[in-house]
């Protein structure tokens, strides 16, 4: 069977700005990272995305971690520096 | 008869007044401090007014000028003869606490012995990189010590606490873009170290933010006040003047809890 796409937003915690990504159940959280870090030209560093107030392991395939159609993901970075 | 002012006489007459603040333990808990930093010297600061006593603090660096904005216990003159943070952050804490409440060890935590971990009671990391802080928080892991870690940037920054046995660990939250920055080096000295820079610098009054969290965290859990203290993660953006925690769950493939 065909996985069908679906489309959830992510928003860049930094900026406010949201970009809309199409999807398949088995893309992983790492893939969602790389792709909105891409998007918006983020400098190297680590970075985590949310979702409401859980933090999705970057292994986790879309449908393990939860993430629907429509959802709402947030990329926050991690702060490094001490 | 207690005359007016004899309370003033005591140093701790104000923490005392907070009823589960446990001053007694605060004083006899053996916290090793990784880092000696910008997070460093304003946890320290905090450690020796909180009434700790037995503190190790850990780090390879010596001074640059660039640090002087955000580091309390450093002078120009530190930066000129190359002195090394964790000595000099052992040298203000006891000039605040009023003894020998500190000692330095001036080298890598990697080639640091492990008893330094097993020794302690709680571990406080103050670092600057993601590699450091795995291995900081494997170690503490294994001791079965609580470790609370605080990393900045700007004006955000988040605070975690590691729990052994329970829960999530630093590095369940961890992902591929941690393992791309993990070998480089992230720090504020310009030494040939660096490899990475910042994405943007901390600054002072961030750091004061988070290191008193950091402290309070340790405060809690010394004076057996486990139920006060966070999760795991708090998230703080200065900016936006929010604070809210954030939830890490464990990860079942995690190598911290498979070894």
């Amino acid at each position: 069977m065909v996985p069908l796409p679906f489309r959830i937003k992510v928003k860049n915690a930094e900026s406010g700005a949201t970009v809309e990504m199409e999807l398949e159940n088995d893309n992983t959280i790492d893939e969602v990272i790389e792709s909105a870090a891409t998007f918006w030209n983020k400098e190297m560093g680590a970075y985590v995305v949310r979702k409401g107030k859980k933090v999705l392991r970057g292994t986790m395939a879309l449908a393990d971690a939860g993430v629907r159609e429509d959802d709402m993901l947030e990329l926050v970075p991690d702060p490094e520096g001490g | 008869m207690i005359r007016p002012f004899d309370f003033d006489g005591d140093r701790f007459d104000r923490s005392r007044r907070i009823d589960w603040l446990d001053v007694n333990a605060i004083s006899q808990t053996k916290v090793l401090m990784v880092g000696a930093g910008a997070l460093g010297n304003e946890a320290g600061k905090n450690l020796a007014l909180s009434g700790f006593r037995n503190i190790t603090v850990v780090d390879m660096d010596t001074v640059a000028v660039s640090n002087l904005s955000r580091c309390l216990f450093f002078r120009e003159s530190d930066a000129a003869d190359e002195r090394f943070k964790a000595e000099l952050v052992a040298d203000g804490i006891n000039g605040l606490a009023g003894g020998r409440s500190a000692r330095a060890v001036t080298a890598p935590i990697e080639e640091a012995a492990s008893d330094l971990f097993r020794g302690s009671d709680v571990v406080l990391g103050c670092l600057d990189n993601v590699l450091a802080r795995t291995h900081v928080n494997g170690q503490s892991y294994r001791a079965g010590k609580l470790y609370v870690d605080g990393g900045m940037e700007g004006l955000t920054g988040r605070v975690m606490v590691v729990r052994p046995p329970d829960g999530a660990c630093l590095q369940c939250g961890m992902n591929k873009s941690h393992a791309k920055v993990a070998s480089l080096r992230f720090s504020c000295t310009g030494v040939e170290t660096v490899f990475h820079e910042p994405r943007l610098a901390a600054e002072i009054t961030t750091t004061s933010v988070l290191a008193a969290i950091m402290v309070r965290e340790i405060a809690k859990h010394t004076s057996g006040r486990d139920d006060l203290m966070l999760s795991n993660m708090l998230y703080y953006d200065g900016k936006q003047n929010r604070m809210e925690e954030l939830e890490i769950s464990r990860n079942p493939d995690c190598l911290v809890h498979h070894n």
